[in-house]
């Protein structure tokens, strides 16, 4: 299916995407492209409208607040992976975004377009859920547990837009992935993150209903934060995908393995290989 | 339809085009710069990738409208005072193209990632890196010579374009 | 053909690393692929493509597609019937006399299913396309496809070569009474019997060689024009073979061959998939002469992947007879191959077939030889036909019988391979190998792979949690290819053109054919220029495939330029005012001999014309020469490999990759080493990543895109050691193997020996390619729990 004609509007406010979206129910907001376009190509999806969020101001910024990072909603995977803040206070979230697509991709795709989107195998989703992110949309804040939903499902209402993210910074947080050999999306990848008052665990990639979070993994990391805590833990299969690469046992099994493996790069920018 | 107006290659350009355009046939089917490919449907084979206000990017899923007002470089537009770019040459050097038609993609992502790390690439991250581009013949062995080589401040372009 | 003996001494840029003529344009944007011509007032197609493996066209209702906006018409297949469209004219069964005789069933004739362009009866695979929608812009004429309403009736499928074998499988041709097209016995049955009957050992295997795609990284396209002042079609469109492609489209359109134009100029790789016609390409010439407009197309890469030609998907049953001591004794197997729908090419069969017993001596062989109809895209001659998948049966057979017998894999390859003072050597099944060192390549493999060090790097990897599995193959495989090429060679004012037929995709004719005819020729590299991929200068020529290309243009080439030499003779004799035979030709000087006067090329260009030049002699200095070449010759070599298993996930890494490939006469080493290097690549991805897998539930397949189908890629590839070896074939000219697949041929089979070797300690277990890191945990752990259980018991 060749791209199909349709009107791009370009706002440069919140309020006219806002106006732009009331008009037209079945627009779509369009960040980097990367997720929607392609779906467009393969005419899996047709809107007739796109609106662009990329042209509005203040979107784009990663800003340092001390307990937590800011990050504006069309910033770039590549500029997460490569910023100075990020690398510096949460340096395996700077290795998640470095880990996405590939250069290219990072050059345009957006955080917002990424958590907006909720692939099931997406990254970033692991990341704001790992730390307890909170996402913040133009009309009001929803913090990670409650805003994945399911598999590209979230919380967010029709035409909401999301605006920044807010992540905690952790004491120390560490990701590790499996990724499909053809699509390089990750079959089973983990984000583990501590922070004063908990041990966060997220997966993606794997679970039936997106990402999740491994609560027994978590609470055997609270009482020891180390790799052989996770000895004789398992993941249910029964919640896992099941796809050519990766039957839900594998991907139960790589879960379990990815976890072991974060534990090992924590602190680090480390997240495959 | 929508007028955009980007500067290609240093020249400034503006063209009323439909909205759906893509940057990649934009610059192929309405400035006729067909060096710029497109291999796949999906952003995975990086024919497509030309430098955006100095990013890499893959121009089969960029708008011509994103690119409004920006300034881009393609395959054409590498090239020095007559003589092949130094990734060109060694490229050319190398061997490091058979049928050519990743070879555009491939230039433009090597020459911004030489710009990107400087002096420090290795083999590693070379593989790493380019992993968005596919080539089909070369097994890559002969491209990562290549960039590597360049990187390393071992390339100087001496072979001139073809008139 | 005669071989008159090369002077050794002319060689001046043969053998040499010189760097490409045709990489200037590619490298600056300026390259001439299909989509990149444009006419002006073109209009686009697209195809509307059966979701169904199998299903009768009750009937095609155009009506909401024309009332689409920019919609110009909808062409089904009855459409074209009436307007006198003929099916592709495929040649499938290979012809040459050294090739195994295909036939079917007590060697009837092989039924070959019509090719239409678009089918009028049904549809036998899904994404064959059914109708042909024309409109102003490409995207109007994908979004009027879909509204085309085709009234299918869904049938019965089969899309497994052995479900297809079964008396109650979907039949795909009603002229038939089941799937099998192709049923032959071969080889020496009283005496494979007997030695069976002997043998202290049988060892046997079965297994797949799975499907897969060529992904040249241009998808194809094809943009026609016809012109109705003198009834000719122009058609760009890139292939393996413009001359090939005009007669296959003229024989579409049912005209005479010179009233088609192929224009081909630089192709985004072939790997054998664009060898024959594609439908859309005769389907652009209908429509541009019913139009009389210009008429493009430009396939998505979803449809590349579903309908460019495919490759490989073989089942092998094989078993081997031993002596005592190991000594092979014969081999006997059954070989059955998936045509797909229609039988496009038997080329992989009997290629395969022929090199069943492959670098060893096997006194006796025999074969049987399948092939069928299913519901699948149709399979063509892919990169080295046939060759990687019985050198995968056969070593991977080798190496069960070391493991199951207690040989040394090594050692038991060592004392059943070919010897040079064998050579030539006729194996069990008639083919001819001409010459080889194929011991020497095992030694020379496994010092350039440090083999010495295998055992320390083995413990090295295990501190890591790694496997590390090493792979070793030999291999043999034969070039035989269109037995026909031409040549021309025109002296222009200071160059030499030679025009030929063979239509590279990245193999770098340009140049290592220039590099031949200028040391034949006695001139500079950079004086010569090679024409290639327009029928209206290219007049005959056999194309690009089975490694055919180098070894036949350089033999016509040399033919040609003695022709040319000999021209050039007559007329240097004529200006001399002496005899022709005190004419001395040397380093591309006409010369008298201790006369100090002589003529360059160009000279005798300047002056072929002049009114002194006697009527026989005067015109264009230029020379045409056709040559045939049947016998084929044999490239070979061996292969190793490591690979790294990470035991807690399966994934895989190769680490080291070395082979050494006996190409005969290397023309241009850069080359050389780029197409093994490229070889590797897309054999190994065969055996890692790469499966056009089809849902066995709905007949569906599954890898439609980047995203579901895995590619060989920067960072799951290490740097190669490659290493050629020239023992010069006796049989043309320059000694000319061939070095465009033997990077294929043994990487599959040298990555499952790998597997096999690493995961020896969970034996036993089954695993078919690829070898995904899911199979590979699976076996570990299974053998671990089974190994667990064995100790405690």
């Amino acid at each position: 299916m060749a791209l199909q004609p349709f009107r791009l509007a370009r706002p440069k406010t919140l309020a006219e995407a806002r106006a732009l979206r009331e008009e037209n129910d079945e627009a779509s907001f369009l960040s980097g492209g990367h997720t929607l376009l392609p779906t467009m190509k393969q005419g899996l999806s047709r809107p007739p409208v796109l609106i662009d969020l990329t042209r509005i101001a203040d979107l784009r910024f990663i800003k340092d607040d001390g307990d937590t990072v800011t990050i504006g909603a069309t910033t770039l995977h590549e500029m997460v992976g490569s910023s100075q803040v990020v690398r510096g206070k949460i340096p395996a979230l700077a290795g998640l975004a470095g880990s996405i697509g590939d250069r290219h991709v990072r050059n345009r795709g957006t955080i917002g377009g990424s958590l907006a989107n909720n692939d099931p195998a997406a990254d970033y989703p692991s990341a704001a859920l790992g730390l307890g992110a909170t996402v913040i949309t133009d009309r009001r804040e929803l913090i990670a547990d409650d805003y994945f939903v399911h598999l590209y499902e979230t919380a967010l209402e029709p035409g909401e837009i999301v605006t920044r993210i807010r992540f905690p910074v952790p004491d120390i947080a560490a990701y590790a992935k499996f990724r499909h050999p053809a699509s390089r999306y990750s079959i089973a990848a983990v984000f583990i993150s501590r922070t004063a008052d908990a041990v966060r665990v997220a997966v993606t990639g794997a679970g039936l209903r997106g990402v999740f979070r491994a609560t027994e993994y978590e609470a055997a990391l609270s009482k020891n934060f180390h790799a052989d805590a996770l000895e004789g833990l398992s993941i249910d299969s029964s919640t896992m995908l099941s796809d050519l690469a990766a039957t839900p046992e594998y991907r139960a099994h790589l879960v379990h393995v990815m976890a072991k493996r974060a534990m090992n790069n924590l602190g680090t920018a480390q997240s495959y290989k | 339809m929508t007028v955009v107006s980007m500067t290609v290659n240093g020249t400034k350009v503006t063209r009323d085009v439909p909205d759906e355009t893509l940057l990649a046939l934009f610059l192929r089917e309405h400035l006729e710069l067909t060096g710029t490919h497109i291999g796949c449907d999906t952003t995975q084979c990086g024919c497509c990738v030309v430098n955006l206000d100095g990013r890499s990017v893959k121009s089969c899923t960029v708008l011509a409208l994103h690119a409004d007002g920006s300034e881009v470089t393609t395959i054409e537009g590498l090239a020095k005072d007559g003589l092949l770019s130094p990734m060109q040459q060694s490229f050319h050097d190398m061997h490091a193209l058979q049928c050519g038609y990743c070879t555009p993609g491939m230039v433009m992502a090597a020459t911004n990632l030489v710009e990107t790390y400087k002096g420090e690439l290795t083999e590693e991250v070379v593989r790493e890196e380019m992993e968005g581009n596919l080539c089909r013949c070369t097994g890559y062995h002969n491209i990562v010579k290549a960039i590597l080589a360049v990187a390393h401040g071992e390339v100087t372009p001496h072979d001139k374009v073809e008139a | 053909m005669t071989q008159a003996k090369l002077d050794e001494r002319i060689l001046k840029a043969v053998g040499k690393p010189l760097r490409r003529k045709e990489d200037l344009r590619l490298l600056t944007g300026k390259g001439r692929f299909s989509d990149d011509f444009s006419l002006p007032g073109q209009v686009w197609v697209a195809m509307v493509r059966s979701p169904h493996p199998h299903a009768k066209i009750n009937s095609i209702d155009k009506s909401a597609a024309l009332a689409m906006p920019g919609v110009l018409a909808v062409y089904t297949g009855a459409d074209c019937i009436a307007d006198g469209m003929k099916p592709i004219p495929h040649s499938p069964v290979p012809s040459t006399q050294y090739d195994i005789k295909l036939t079917g069933r007590a060697g009837t004739k092989v039924f070959i299913g019509a090719h239409d362009m678009l089918p009028p009866d049904k549809a036998r695979h899904v994404g064959e396309a059914v109708a042909m929608v024309v409109a102003e812009t490409r995207a109007q004429a994908y979004a009027a496809a879909e509204a085309v309403d085709v009234d299918y009736e869904v049938l019965p499928w089969v899309s497994d070569s052995r479900e297809a074998l079964k008396p109650d499988a979907a039949k795909l041709y009603d002229e038939m009474q089941d799937n099998v097209l192709v049923d032959g016995h071969y080889g020496d049955h009283e005496n494979t019997e007997k030695a069976f009957a002997r043998a202290a050992n049988i060892v046997s295997l079965q297994t797949h060689i799975g499907r897969v795609t060529g992904v040249p990284l241009e998808p194809r396209a094809a943009l026609a024009f016809y012109d109705p002042a003198d009834g000719r079609y122009t058609l760009y469109a890139g292939s393996g073979g413009a001359v090939k492609q005009k007669s296959e489209i003229a024989g579409v359109l049912d005209v005479e061959p010179k009233k088609v134009r192929i224009i081909a100029l630089d192709i985004g790789g072939n790997f054998g998939t664009r060898n024959r016609a594609f439908v859309e390409f005769g389907l652009v010439c209908y429509a541009s002469k019913k139009l009389g407009r210009p008429v493009k197309f430009r396939a998505e890469r979803t449809e590349s992947f579903l309908t460019d030609y495919q490759g490989r998907d073989l089942f092998v049953d094989i078993s081997l007879a031993l002596d005592k001591d190991g000594k092979f004794l014969a081999v006997k197997t059954s070989n059955l191959s998936n045509v797909g729908s229609r039988c496009v090419s038997l080329s992989p069969l009997s290629k395969g077939s022929g090199l069943i017993t492959g670098s060893y001596t096997i006194p006796y062989a025999t074969l049987h030889a399948r092939a069928v109809y299913t519901n699948t895209m149709p399979t063509q001659a892919y990169r080295s036909s046939g060759r990687p998948e019985v050198t995968f049966a056969i070593e991977r057979l080798v190496d069960k019988a070391a493991r199951e017998l207690g040989f040394d894999r090594l050692e038991l390859r060592r004392r059943n391979i070919v010897a040079p003072e064998q050579m030539p050597y006729t194996n069990a099944t008639g083919m001819n190998y001409d010459s080889g060192e194929y011991e020497a390549n095992m030694s020379r493999v496994l010092a350039l792979a440090d083999w010495a060090g295998v055992e320390e790097r083995r413990k090295e990897a295990r501190t890591r949690g790694k496997i590390l599995g090493v792979g070793f193959s030999n291999y043999v495989e034969s070039s035989i290819g269109s037995p026909k090429e031409r040549a021309d060679l025109i002296v222009h004012k200071d160059t030499v053109e030679l025009v030929i037929g063979t239509q590279p995709a990245g193999q770098g004719h340009e140049t290592s054919f220039a590099q031949v005819t200028a040391d034949l020729l006695g001139l500079p590299f950079e004086s010569v220029n090679v024409t290639l991929g327009d029928t209206d200068i290219v007049s005959a020529g056999g194309g690009t495939h089975s490694g055919r290309s180098m070894r036949h243009a350089s033999a016509v080439i040399a033919l040609a330029s003695g022709d040319l030499i000999a021209k050039g003779e007559k007329l240097a004799a004529h200006i001399f005012g002496v005899p022709v035979d005190k004419v001395a030709f040397e380093d591309g000087v006409f010369g008298v001999p201790d006369r100090n006067i002589f003529l360059t090329w160009f000279d005798l260009a300047a002056r072929s014309n002049g009114p002194d030049i006697p009527a026989e002699l005067r015109g264009d200095l230029k020379i045409r020469r056709d040559n045939e070449m049947h016998t084929p010759v044999f490239p070979n070599g061996a292969c190793l490999c490591e690979i790294e298993i990470d035991i807690d996930t399966g994934a895989l890494d190769i680490v080291r990759y070395s082979t050494v490939d006996d190409v005969g006469r290397c023309i241009n080493p850069l080359i050389v080493h780029g197409q093994t290097h490229g070889g590797i690549a897309q054999g190994v991805g065969q055996a890692m990543w790469e499966d056009f897998h089809i849902d066995p539930g709905s007949g569906v397949p599954t890898a439609g895109s980047f995203m579901d189908y895995g590619m060989p890629r920067f960072d799951n590839m290490p740097s190669f050691k490659t290493r050629i070896v020239e023992v010069l074939s006796p049989t043309n000219p320059f000694g000319v193997k061939a070095g465009g697949e033997g990077g294929t041929t043994p990487a599959l089979a040298v990555i499952m020996s790998a597997i096999e070797d690493g995961l020896k300690e969970f034996m036993p277990f089954k695993i078919e390619l690829p070898v995904t890191s899911l199979k590979v945990w699976t076996i570990i752990q299974e053998g671990m729990k089974r190994n667990k259980k064995e100790a405690r018991a």
